[in-house]
């Protein structure tokens, strides 16, 4: 009513769409690691003499880079590109947006101006977390098109459904470390605390992966590692555990309430 | 007259340290409304308190008859704010980033952006991040006047813009309070304030200690007095001037043949010139009250003393 028309919204296309150009770089980026890797799998990961080598290896280096799995296409596809090189640069994306989504916005002394407009504090929490949403979903799609491409002409032999499930985890660990960057910024008003929390979930999260599937003493760090929910059951191989997908989907939500009454409970720029 | 804007022991801490330490005050609707103060007395915080972007720790603001916080959004739309640092570093034009708080707060009437921008020499068109200090305060101003709000806070408002900006600038204040709205600015600079504002309260280390009509601070004001008079003794001048109420520093400038002397006036003219009428004057020069040495004799005053 009081928004004339193609005006709902706003603060949600402002942070989607002002941002275009580092969404359509990270794009960009995780298009050419797919290009780059997948294409290399018949020589790399289904070859006798790279086997050898990686038989080779110590075990808890092939464990640790989840290269136990790569001799088959949709192992191979999920420890280079959904482990590593993607997971990588998901996490940096979504650990900049999330972090510059309301900490950053304030730390630059915009936040103030916005507030003091006709909007309401949940609001914008909200909208900018939506536009986080929108933007791994953006990835994540890509992702998904890409493998889905690949998939013959690499000769992966990718079951569709699980590369569907893989993807929605995917997805699911880039919120969590997005929105974990979200909360902490939002709950601090600094930058730098909120990509310390979104990094610190991402890289240990990997770590005590690695770690942890080193020997039973240390498996508990499994328990406590979002990247290990995600990955531990190897969703290429064997599909997606649902459960797994549904904490790390509902833990993102949780942490945008979570940012949103931190932000309304606090002074701004204060 | 309705009350527009008000606050009553309004206090506010951060940590442990309280910069707000009771601030009282009425903004009378349709008036402009001055807040003067040193750097660092409170004025920035009192305004973010009107728009909620921080929260009092104590005492009663009100905005438009509502409490900030339980107004939200709808009592936001119905004001402008400038902030004072005011910083814009997306990579968007002016004219984008204006129909963006359109759409949080609009509407906005049609060529009013465009008006605007002409009448402060704004060009729209330039990414906000590439614009100078007064351009980026051009277009702060812009934002806050678009929507013709029923209250103006600005903080700070013409820092940065140069003189022929600022009468603008003025020019727009006079309009808004033709229309009716209401405004609450600040400045460290007085004679802004002399110039817009109907009401100026002095803000000295979180407390409001004197809430003056623009007019009433003039009287009160401290005046440079200075005449010469033939056919009296400079102790007989000395001594008829010294029985007048408010008259100070008396200085005997020169005694031979026409005494000249000079003193300062703090208070009513008319007992002054009844004592002059009595001289017989060849020369008279009682010059404009000088506002900025009356508000820093309040700004160094002990508390108490002040009204």
């Amino acid at each position: 009513m009081r928004h004339p028309a193609g005006t709902t919204l706003p603060l949600f296309r402002r942070a989607f769409f002002d941002s275009w150009r580092s969404t359509l770089a990270w794009a960009a980026g995780l298009a050419a690691a797919a290009f780059l890797y997948l294409p290399l799998y018949p020589s790399i990961g289904g070859s006798d003499q790279m086997q050898e080598m990686i038989n080779a290896l110590p075990a808890e280096m092939t464990r640790a880079l989840n290269y136990d799995q790569i001799a088959s296409g949709p192992g191979y596809a999920q420890a280079t590109l959904f482990g590593l090189i993607g997971f990588l640069l998901m996490s940096i994306a979504t650990v900049a947006w999330g972090a510059a989504a309301v900490g950053g916005d304030e730390e630059s002394g915009q936040l103030e101006l916005t507030l003091a407009h006709g909007v309401r504090r949940v609001q914008v929490v909200l909208e900018r977390a939506l536009a986080l949403l929108l933007r791994v979903l953006v990835l994540t799609a890509l992702a998904f098109v890409i493998v889905s491409l690949l998939n013959g002409p690499s000769q992966l032999d990718i079951d569709p459904a699980n590369l569907f499930g893989t993807v929605v985890l995917f997805a699911g660990l880039g919120l969590l470390t997005g929105t974990s960057a979200l909360f902490v910024g939002a709950a601090t008003g600094r930058r730098t605390y909120g990509l310390a929390a979104g990094a610190a979930v991402a890289v240990l999260g990997y770590v005590f992966n690695a770690v942890g599937r080193q020997s039973p003493d240390v498996e508990w760090l499994l328990k406590v590692s979002p990247y290990h929910w995600a990955y531990g059951n190897s969703p290429m191989v064997n599909g997606a555990d649902w459960a797994s997908a549904g904490w790390l989907w509902g833990i993102s939500a949780a942490l945008v309430a979570l940012a949103a009454v931190a932000l309304e409970q606090r002074d701004v720029g204060a | 007259m309705d009350i527009a804007v008000s606050a009553h022991s309004l206090t506010k801490r951060f940590g442990r340290r309280e910069v707000l330490h009771g601030v009282d005050f009425e903004v009378q609707a349709g008036s402009v409304f001055g807040v003067i103060g040193p750097n660092g007395a409170g004025k920035t915080t009192t305004m973010r308190c009107l728009l909620d972007i921080i929260r009092p720790n104590g005492g009663e603001v009100r905005v438009l008859g509502q409490d900030p916080r339980a107004g939200g959004p709808d009592l936001r739309r119905r004001i402008g704010y400038l902030p004072g640092e005011l910083f814009l570093e997306g990579r968007v034009t002016g004219r984008k980033l204006l129909s963006h708080y359109e759409a949080v707060s609009g509407p906005v009437p049609p060529g009013r952006i465009n008006e605007l921008a002409q009448r402060l020499d704004l060009d729209l068109d330039r990414h906000t991040r590439k614009l100078s200090k007064g351009n980026k305060q051009k277009l702060g101003l812009v934002q806050a006047f678009m929507h013709q709000p029923e209250l103006l806070v600005l903080d700070e408002p013409t820092s940065g813009l140069d003189p022929l900006i600022q009468q603008e600038f003025h020019a727009m204040l006079r309009e808004a309070r033709r229309n009716g709205q209401t405004v609450f600015l600040s400045s460290h600079v007085l004679s802004e304030i002399q110039q817009t504002a109907d009401t100026v309260a002095i803000l000295r280390d979180g407390r409001i200690i004197a809430v003056e009509s623009v007019t009433g601070l003039r009287e009160s004001a401290v005046r440079h007095l200075r005449f010469t008079t033939s056919h009296t003794a400079a102790p007989d001048a000395v001594a008829l001037l010294t029985a007048v109420p408010g008259i100070g520093n008396i200085e005997v400038l020169e005694s031979n043949g026409g005494v000249t002397l000079s003193a300062v006036l703090e208070g009513a003219i008319q007992p002054l010139l009844h004592a002059l009428g009595r001289l017989e004057l060849t020369d008279l020069v009682l010059e404009e009250p000088d506002l900025e040495e009356s508000v820093l004799k309040m700004y160094a005053m002990p508390r108490k003393e002040v009204r």
